[in-house]
């Protein structure tokens, strides 16, 4: 638990640092220094790749894309599931059988392979995207969070419908307050500590799926650098003649740590028995 | 009844897949044959009359439709002279193969692991559960590196890659089934010893029941319920994990089709594959829904 935390910190503050650290620059190629080995304590800390390029500097770098992406996609499966799940809870009956089942449909399709589908199919139409200030990393952020604002629905749905048996609620109704101004300013505010929870759980499925994604060459782009591309490289890399280990351990270590410490602090939030 | 209409329900949202998909395929604007270099007006006109591009969108459709009931998806827009339908009856087995194994694996390794652990208490229990946590935040293509690393290369035990016999899906198994194997020990230990404490367990132990017999005869079936309740989400997890352990272990299964398909604009081959894949994950959903309900009838009311 204090490990947990004390790594995600000490990340972030690495990440964050990044730039200005005394590091050479991620892109920076050194044919000299092609697949040097971690030499620890000095430069190069955690080795270089077969371009020659610094491996701590790169994994850093990766941390900044790799937790942005996290950030934003958690956000944007947020947006879209809160509201989603608010809605159909107050509104109830009906429309909540609709809505509901409507989100059931969707967790019986592949998600993950329709949207790697339609994420291939707006290639082409990288242009016109583009034009209107949507690159590859914004529409990988929208497909990433659509990925997962189904869990944080139900959520929504489950603790709406638990707040709207209760007195203040009945008295803002009584009061005549109508229901967009009911899911504004009773419901959502109300969720927001279960929103908490929500956001800690789905953090770390979002770093994953960034990983997943970019780990198959279909999630962020070269030149920049994540966790996942960190990894199919060293995996490209990985043959038995040549011994460069670093370069699979090396992502693999900061993504699981990652990953783990992520995944304690949620459960610790959601509470025992989660 | 019931089943029918499941079976109508996974119709339908194979029917809608299947359009949503088709729909979008061709309302992008960049033929299959753009990239290539400037064609003759006549040869244009031939290539679309081969694949049918010429006929209007409903004509299409239909078209699509009734490949689809014959499993046909027209020629792939890559591999040239080949048929969608060959590419995914060649792959679909060995997906299976990864798929069925993998989680074969999972259960069998995973929910003895977690009735152990529930049983023995103490160091034996704790070590499953850190194991398990650190196992569920373990992506499959990063267990992936570190096997081929060790097994492979390190100690040369098996095969880091490629099609063969039975030894080369050990790797895929392991690194597909291990992160699922942790959630089902998890789930086995958690309902196990719900079970242990039970007051009918301790009946038992004052019978003087062998632990053996009590974890039978009392653990075993609150330990599978939550288990066989996961099989759906595990069945989805292993489907989308396959897409990256095939790929890693160059096996030639839908997964690595299917993601090489997105990646070569070969939109008829991701069509196919995708519907193939809503139609895998249905069917697991439905037999684990089944399999539920024979265990426990209360969850018959369910869905």
């Amino acid at each position: 638990m204090r490990l947990a935390l004390a790594w995600l910190i000490l990340l972030a503050a690495l990440a964050a640092a990044a730039p200005w650290l005394p590091l050479p620059h991620p892109e920076v190629m050194d044919a000299e220094a092609r697949l040097a080995a971690p030499a620890w304590t000095q430069s190069p800390v955690l080795g270089t790749d077969p371009l020659g390029r610094d491996l701590l500097a790169r994994v850093l770098a990766g941390a900044r894309i790799s937790l942005f992406v996290g950030l934003l996609g958690t956000a944007v499966a947020l947006l879209v599931g809160v509201p989603y799940g608010a809605l159909a809870g107050l509104l109830g009956g009906r429309a909540d059988r609709i809505l509901m089942r409507a989100a059931d449909a969707l967790e019986s399709v592949p998600m993950v392979v329709i949207m790697l589908f339609l994420l291939a199919l707006l290639q082409e139409y990288r242009a016109e995207l583009a034009a209107i200030g949507l690159g590859r990393l914004q529409l990988f952020l929208g497909a990433v969070g659509l990925l997962f604002w189904l869990p944080a629905a139900r959520v929504a749905r489950a603790e709406t419908l638990r707040l709207r048996g209760q007195a203040f609620i009945l008295a803002a109704q009584a009061g005549g307050a109508r229901r967009p101004r009911l899911l504004a300013r009773h419901v959502l505010p109300n969720l927001a500590p279960s929103i908490g929870t929500l956001l800690m759980l789905t953090l770390p499925r979002v770093v994953l799926m960034e990983a997943f994604l970019s780990f198959l060459g279909l999630g962020v782009e070269p030149p920049a650098v994540s966790w996942g591309l960190l990894a199919a490289d060293g995996m490209a890399a990985l043959n038995p003649l040549v011994d460069c280990w670093w370069l699979i351990a090396v992502p693999s270590f900061f993504l699981v740590l990652t990953l783990w410490a992520l995944d304690a602090l949620a459960r610790r939030l959601a509470g025992p028995g989660a | 009844m019931r089943l029918l209409r499941r079976l109508g329900a996974l119709l339908l949202t194979i029917l809608v897949v299947h359009a949503l998909a088709f729909l979008l395929v061709r309302s992008t604007r960049g033929g299959p044959f753009d990239e290539e270099r400037e064609l003759a007006p006549e040869v244009r006109a031939a290539l679309d009359a081969r694949y049918g591009l010429d006929q209007p969108l409903h004509r299409q459709y239909l078209a699509a439709l009734a490949g689809l009931a014959r499993l046909d998806f027209g020629p792939s827009l890559r591999y040239r002279d080949t048929e969608v339908r060959a590419i995914l009856a060649q792959s679909l087995p060995i997906s299976l193969a990864v798929g069925a194994g993998a989680l074969t694996f999972a259960l069998l390794a995973g929910a003895a692991a977690g009735l152990l652990a529930a049983q023995r208490g103490g160091r034996a229990d704790l070590l499953l559960l850190g194991g398990v946590t650190v196992l569920m935040a373990t992506p499959g293509f990063v267990l992936a590196g570190a096997c081929v690393l060790l097994f492979s290369f390190e100690w040369g035990w098996l095969p880091p890659a490629g099609l063969g016999g039975l030894r080369h899906f050990i790797l895929p198994w392991l690194c597909l089934g291990l992160p699922l194997a942790a959630q089902v020990a998890r789930l086995a230990r958690g309902g196990a010893r719900a079970a242990l404490q039970s007051a009918a367990a301790r009946a038992a132990q004052a019978r003087g029941l062998s632990p053996g017999q009590i974890l039978r005869r009392h653990a075993l079936k609150p330990a599978l319920l939550p288990v066989a309740a996961f099989l759906g989400p595990a069945a989805a997890a292993a489907l989308t994990g396959s897409l990256v352990i095939e790929q890693v272990f160059a096996l030639p299964g839908l997964g690595t089709h299917f993601v090489q398909a997105a990646l070569n604009r070969d939109f008829t081959l991701a069509l196919g594959a995708t519907v193939v894949f809503t139609a895998l994950l249905g069917l697991g959903t439905l037999l684990s829904d089944l399999l539920l309900a024979r265990l426990d009838p209360r969850a018959e009311g369910l869905s």
